[in-house]
């Protein structure tokens, strides 16, 4: 049996009758929007090494807030346990880890019936490197409270594991209704990029952040920082805000990505100004290969295999026309 | 010193040859001495034959206590007991000169014990001294040897060649056997880091672009929602009037946006699954409005529909066909 870390919540799951914590369903469906809220498993299996275990935990944090951060898996537990467990849970979906010959792969599944979409990843950076090869990596403290957007890009191409593999993705994270949603939850955002050419899948991660705009630099960081600047190389105090600063390289493309707010996110992004929007990558970073789609979890009928989707799709073409 | 000693005992020294001679007359000889005078011991009366021996013992046992203490003492003391020695010296014929000869060079080792041979033959009583003198002096010589070696770079110390030979061995095929293994555990390691890709600390062209697409889509979607909730900003949805007419914006709202074509930009980044089933005369879909997804039925039905999905999703494109046909 998978198990947890104790905190009141779960135990309260596991003591409690399993009729009245089923009754409960405390957070399976959303209260504003009525929609069912996708939660999610993210595990390993089989050993693995350090740094797969550890894009499985950036995966884990990825998935905040609906999805057991601190999940323990054991040798011994296979994937019926993890099954048992999801069903009073209401884990919707499992993201598991695994290493096949060298390289490691992930499988996206529905529970309890599947499909199962299998991918190989062929590349893939940890939050931690990301971190590291940024100047100022950026982490607010409330950055994992609410689930992440997602944007699919270039999934278009009328290719129907494509298109499973849209509704299996715009399905594992909550949907927002943009009548009641608010633009502060909004702070992560989950890229999904496919590339024709290659039939690579991008896999990004950025937090999401509000800049007013035109307002120089020195302004924004004071009002900010709530710090007294330094104006010891100044003549005049109105030096401080008349004098120009250094254009920014992006400026060019803050037109883009300029939004008007109707309400006031924070104290610094007002209703009242324009504001852009900035993106920092916060990892992890993975580039897919989509290898497989299996009817089932982790089993069943295989609807789409990339080595043989030739001889796959000539033998499904016939039967859909009958079908028809 | 040692050079000039080496002159003087070369000198006494005879050839190879002339050697072999001497030593193997000597050895009859002394075959013969010893069957003498065992014929003599036996002849002679024991008392008076013990009397004899008294006294030589005395004189060996002094011998022997004189050499125990050489033996016992230290080097530096050697050169002062080396002056009295030297007397002694006149006395054994040489005999102790030849013991230091040999502790300096042990070349002349040989050479030594054929003069001692020699000594014997003369001086047949201190045989059995002499017998011990070369057993301590083979002691001697290997353990001066050790204590000369003077090697304190050596990791190893002051040990036995035989043994210091074993131990660089064993040392060096451990060193050997780590290596192996942290080669066995570097190939493991980087097995296990395949596809582990360090990203660089610039941007380059890839993640702009990608970062550009995500940027653009959370624009999008932040007009969509300022624009959304715009409408909806002076109403208040508990009052039964405004919720109404709230109701009929969202709805109103909702179809206009499903019936607006596709102005996008960029097109080709941004189509939906839903974008792409429907043609261009069909009503745009915001791809980031997740809401919108769901608010179609077949989306919605994902849920409940879990394992009838798969054939679902292969009979959709066919649906979509048709309607362009049909159209």
């Amino acid at each position: 049996m998978a198990r947890f870390k104790k905190n009141s919540a779960r135990r309260s799951h596991a003591i409690g009758k399993p009729g009245t914590a089923l009754n409960k369903k405390p957070t399976v469906v959303d209260d504003l929007t009525g929609d069912k809220i996708p939660k999610s498993f993210v595990f390993t299996r089989g050993k693995l090494p350090g740094s797969v275990k550890q894009l499985k935990m950036d995966l884990r944090k990825l998935m905040l807030p609906h999805t057991a951060l601190k999940l323990k898996e054991k040798k011994r537990n296979n994937m019926k346990d993890f099954l048992n467990i999801s069903g009073p849970m209401g884990v919707s979906h499992f993201l598991i880890l695994s290493k096949g010959d060298g390289t490691p792969s992930l499988q996206v599944a529905r529970t309890p019936q599947g499909p199962t979409l299998s991918f190989k990843i062929s590349e893939y950076s940890l939050a931690a490197d990301v971190a590291k090869s940024q100047l100022h990596p950026r982490c607010p403290q409330d950055l994992f409270k609410n689930p992440p957007l997602i944007v699919l890009s270039g999934f278009g191409t009328g290719e129907q594991h494509l298109k499973l593999t849209t509704i299996m993705f715009q399905n594992i994270f909550p949907s927002i209704d943009i009548n009641t949603v608010k633009l502060s939850s909004c702070q992560r955002i989950v890229l999904l990029n496919y590339d024709k050419e290659t039939k690579l899948i991008d896999f990004r991660h950025y937090s999401i952040r509000l800049q007013p705009v035109g307002v120089s630099r020195r302004v924004r960081k004071f009002v900010q920082n709530h710090q007294v600047p330094d104006l010891s190389n100044l003549h005049d105090v109105s030096d401080f805000i008349t004098r120009a600063g250094y254009g920014s390289e992006s400026e060019a493309d803050e037109e883009a990505s300029m939004v008007d707010l109707t309400s006031d996110l924070n104290r610094i992004n007002r209703a009242s100004n324009k504001s852009a929007i900035k993106l920092q990558e916060i990892g992890p970073r993975m580039t897919l290969q989509l290898t497989k789609i299996e009817e089932g979890l982790c089993s069943g009928g295989v609807i789409y295999s990339e080595y043989v989707s030739g001889v796959k799709k000539q033998e499904q073409k016939p039967g859909e026309e009958s079908l028809v | 010193m040692a050079d000039t000693h080496v002159i003087s005992v070369s000198n006494t020294i005879p050839t190879p040859a002339d050697l072999t001679k001497s030593v193997r007359k000597k050895k009859l000889k002394r075959v013969s001495n010893e069957q003498k005078m065992e014929k003599r011991m036996k002849s002679i009366p024991r008392y008076q034959g013990s009397s004899k021996k008294l006294a030589d013992d005395k004189k060996a046992k002094r011998l022997i206590r004189k050499r125990t203490r050489e033996y016992n003492s230290d080097e530096e003391e050697e050169g002062d007991a080396k002056k009295t020695k030297s007397e002694s010296n006149k006395k054994h014929g040489g005999f102790v000169e030849e013991e230091f000869q040999a502790d300096d060079d042990d070349d002349d080792d040989d050479d030594f014990e054929e003069e001692s041979d020699e000594d014997e033959d003369g001086v047949e009583r201190t045989k059995e001294v002499t017998k011990f003198v070369e057993g301590c002096r083979a002691f001697k010589t290997a353990f001066q040897k050790i204590m000369k070696k003077n090697q304190p770079s050596d990791a190893l110390g002051p040990v036995l060649s035989a043994h210091k030979k074993l131990l660089i061995e064993k040392l060096a095929e451990e060193v050997e056997e780590l290596k192996g293994k942290r080669e066995v555990k570097k190939e493991r390691h980087l097995v296990g880091e395949k596809g582990h890709v360090l990203p660089a600390n610039f941007l380059n062209s890839k993640d702009k672009f990608l970062s550009s697409i995500a940027t653009k889509g959370v624009v999008k979607l932040f007009n969509a929602v300022n624009k959304a909730q715009h409408a909806q900003k002076g109403l208040n949805p508990n009052k039964a009037k405004d919720a109404k007419t709230l109701a009929k914006r969202k709805k109103d709202a909702f179809l206009s946006e499903l019936r607006k074509p596709t102005t996008n930009t960029n097109d080709g980044l941004f189509k939906s699954s839903k974008n792409d089933e429907k043609n261009k005369d069909e009503p745009a879909w915001d791809p980031l409005k997740d809401s919108y997804m769901l608010t179609n039925p077949k989306l919605k039905d994902w849920d409940k529909k879990d394992s009838s999905l798969a054939y679902e999703s292969y009979k959709t494109p066919l649906e979509s066909s048709d309607e362009e046909e049909e159209e």
